[in-house]
């Protein structure tokens, strides 16, 4: 014994490890192993240093400083920054009037805001709904006016991006909860009526394109309203969106729900509790948690498929980049915003996606 | 329950937004609300595009302009609104706008509907084609078997049916609905001919890294007529009308917004036609206490918004960034061949 705990190293500070190889080794093992490795180096690093230089040239060195001119545009081969500079407020908030372009930007903030604090667990409870009540009405007041002495502002000026914020925050918030519901409704047996309704809801409403739904939400939504009410095409596609997303949360809600032993059911009918408690305080805790990555997969797809309103005539943030380079002697800059959004859409997918990634650890 | 509560709250918040209707005289509600709705498309090069401030500018703005300079006398109070084309003619016929400045063609089935009318003709249209300088067709007629980029599901389409069927020209259609899609589709050579209406093809001429290689044909294939759109009422209807008169007249007569001033200073030695156009105790003032317009209406209208023909060169001639010549074309005025008639003020 005495002899074998010697021979132990003790642990925590003498890990004995394989010898470690130098940096030329590793090199040549992990990349010039053979002839086929060597090729694939030699000819991944062509492309990666042939795409490197060209995007730094583009994108920096034969670029157009942001504080130069349209002048310094048209002799610059790369990209043209002063387009950025001069057409940022176009693109973020479109044609609402410039002087008051403070509140469409307060309106955003607060909807990211509202974003940032629902992320938070302590918000995980009833709070959500009065954030989000509260949400929707200032996000209303700010942008339309007519209250608190802010001046009126018609839907037709709201464009860019509170626009793709409102159709894709409000969309997914409403969804969420009618995803539950027809997932509770298609996961029971004792009201086959309701199920079937749930499972033709969802299967048609996954079946048919978005561009679809959207069309129906502009066109056929108004026909359905009585006489005397016109809906606005931003209500309606929001209402559209509403529909569209629900189907997709309620599969993945439904996939939570399968993963739920059925002994947690069993056990809390034996406890005697009515359908509501036994949902709200058994069933949903552990389906919704399990259900958290496919959820969170649903929710990018819909935040990145909101630009689509574009096609129906939304302004949104793709709509207000295409109207920046429509202006005689900015026409060529196509590229630069549409890169600016795409670099929005990466940072605020990035953001939602480390977000799932964290949610997953902490809950596993 | 909860999320059917904020549903309900936040669809009554947005119904709320939704436009309402505007009952009573028309200029009634204009002057009462001292602003005139109208509706633009909202991404027209040369014709209505928001500036870096997001504001409209364009050929077609200006006659919104042009209506808040008669009618309220401030062309700054027009209330310019960017909105999709059948939109657009919806809106009016439910009286959520008072006019449209839209690049819309006066048809017979359009002017039928009871609920809008068409006023008067800004700009005559055709529709043409532009082919790359390389490809060395002189005309239209030449384009036997070539491939015809177009919008989807417009009257363009329609148009180019008509005309290749009647001359038994053979051709084929690449439909591309995204208009940068088919832009860059023409200019990679995907497509040999460009079809839409000629302001358009000029406009997009710009867009290729060389414009000088695309040539546009001369055939002109269809009427395109762009009409003023206005809400149902008379007295706004003479306005705009006749608005846009004293803007041909002044053309004419070679007054514009930079000589204005002068001429008012010294209109008593002015020709006749001048001082019945711009006199308040003349034919135009006559016209607006009859209509209801500020008694230096056609001041306004020229002061601050210019003549037709300023307003053409602004937005879409040598002045800008199109270059589209004026003379020759229908727009140019009767005298230079066109059919640009200024009708008497007196």
């Amino acid at each position: 014994m005495s002899v074998l705990s010697e021979e132990v190293p003790f642990a925590g500070d003498a890990i004995v490890r394989p010898p470690r190889d130098g940096f030329v080794r590793q090199v040549r093992s992990r990349l010039f192993a053979t002839k086929g490795d060597t090729a694939l180096t030699l000819v991944l690093a062509a492309v990666i240093v042939a795409f490197g230089t060209f995007a730094l040239d583009w994108l920096v060195i034969g670029a157009a400083a942001p504080w130069g001119s349209a002048q310094d545009c048209a002799a610059a081969r790369g990209a043209c920054w002063p387009f950025v500079v001069e057409k940022h407020r176009l693109i973020l908030f479109g044609t609402y009037p410039y002087e008051e372009q403070w509140r469409p930007f307060l309106a955003s903030v607060l909807l990211v805001g509202g974003v940032g604090a629902s992320m938070l667990p302590s918000f995980h409870n009833r709070r959500l709904l009065w954030l989000w009540g509260a949400a929707s009405i200032g996000f209303y007041v700010l942008m339309a006016g007519g209250y608190l002495g802010l001046e009126s502002v018609q839907p037709e000026r709201w464009n860019g991006l509170p626009i793709l914020l409102m159709l894709a925050i409000f969309g997914l918030v409403f969804a969420y909860p009618l995803g539950i519901g027809l997932a509770l409704a298609r996961h029971q047996s004792q009201l086959p009526a309701i199920r079937a309704f749930a499972v033709l809801y969802i299967e048609i409403v996954r079946g048919v394109p978005m561009i679809m739904v959207l069309f129906l939400g502009l066109f056929v939504l108004p026909l359905m309203m009585p006489e005397g009410v016109s809906l606005s095409p931003l209500l309606t596609t929001m209402i559209a969106l509403v529909f569209f997303h629900s189907a997709y949360f309620a599969e993945a809600v439904r996939g939570g729900l399968q993963a739920v032993p059925d002994g947690q059911f069993e056990a809390a009918n034996s406890q005697g509790l009515t359908y509501v408690q036994k949902v709200r305080l058994i069933v949903l805790p552990q389906a919704l948690s399990k259900s958290m990555p496919e959820v969170m997969n649903t929710v990018l797809g819909a935040y990145k498929d909101t630009s689509l309103v574009v096609i129906i005539g939304i302004h949104d943030i793709m709509a207000t980049a295409k109207m920046a380079f429509s202006d005689p002697g900015w026409q060529h800059y196509g590229l630069e915003a549409y890169l600016l959004v795409g670099v929005w859409y990466l940072i605020t997918c990035w953001c939602l996606s480390s977000y799932s990634r964290w949610l997953e650890r902490r809950t596993s | 329950m909860y999320s059917l509560r904020n549903l309900l709250v936040a669809g009554g918040l947005l119904a709320l937004a939704t436009t309402p209707a505007m009952a009573g005289g028309v200029m009634d509600g204009i002057r009462a609300n001292d602003s005139i709705v109208c509706l633009v498309n909202p991404n027209s090069p040369g014709f209505s595009v928001p500036d870096s401030q997001g504001v409209f500018r364009g050929f077609n703005t200006d006659f919104c302009r042009m209506a808040a300079a008669a009618i309220l006398g401030d062309a700054g109070k027009a209330d310019i609104r960017g909105i999709g084309f059948s939109d657009s003619m919806k809106t009016i016929v439910a009286k959520g706008a008072h006019m449209s400045s839209r690049s819309i063609t006066r048809t017979g089935t359009r002017d039928a509907n009871p609920g809008m009318r068409f006023v008067v003709t800004t700009f005559f249209d055709g529709q043409g084609f532009m082919v790359p300088r390389a490809l060395g067709v002189k005309s239209a007629k030449e384009l036997d078997g070539a491939t015809v980029c177009a919008e989807e599901g417009s009257t363009t389409l329609l148009n180019i049916a008509d005309w290749f069927s009647d001359r038994d020209i053979s051709y084929r259609v690449e439909n591309i609905a995204d208009k940068t899609a088919r832009l860059q589709a023409f200019f990679s050579g995907k497509c040999d001919v460009m079809a839409s209406d000629r302001t358009a093809l000029n406009s997009d001429r710009f867009l290729a890294s060389d414009p000088a290689a695309y040539v546009i044909l001369p055939e002109v294939i269809s009427n395109e007529p762009l009409t003023l759109l206005a809400q149902p009422d008379a007295a706004l209807e003479t306005a705009l009308y006749w608005a846009f008169q004293v803007m041909l007249n002044a053309d004419a007569l070679g007054v514009n917004s930079g000589n204005i001033d002068e001429v008012m200073a010294d209109l008593a030695n002015q020709p006749k036609a001048v001082q019945r156009l711009f006199g308040t105790d003349s034919a135009a003032g006559e016209m607006a206490t009859q209509i209801g317009l500020p008694a230096d209406w056609s001041y306004k209208i020229i002061k601050q918004v210019g003549n037709y023909g300023e307003v053409y060169e602004r937005n879409l001639g040598a002045e800008s960034a199109y270059g589209l010549e004026r003379a020759g074309t229908a727009n140019a005025l009767h005298v230079d061949g066109g059919l640009m008639y200024p009708q008497p003020i007196r």
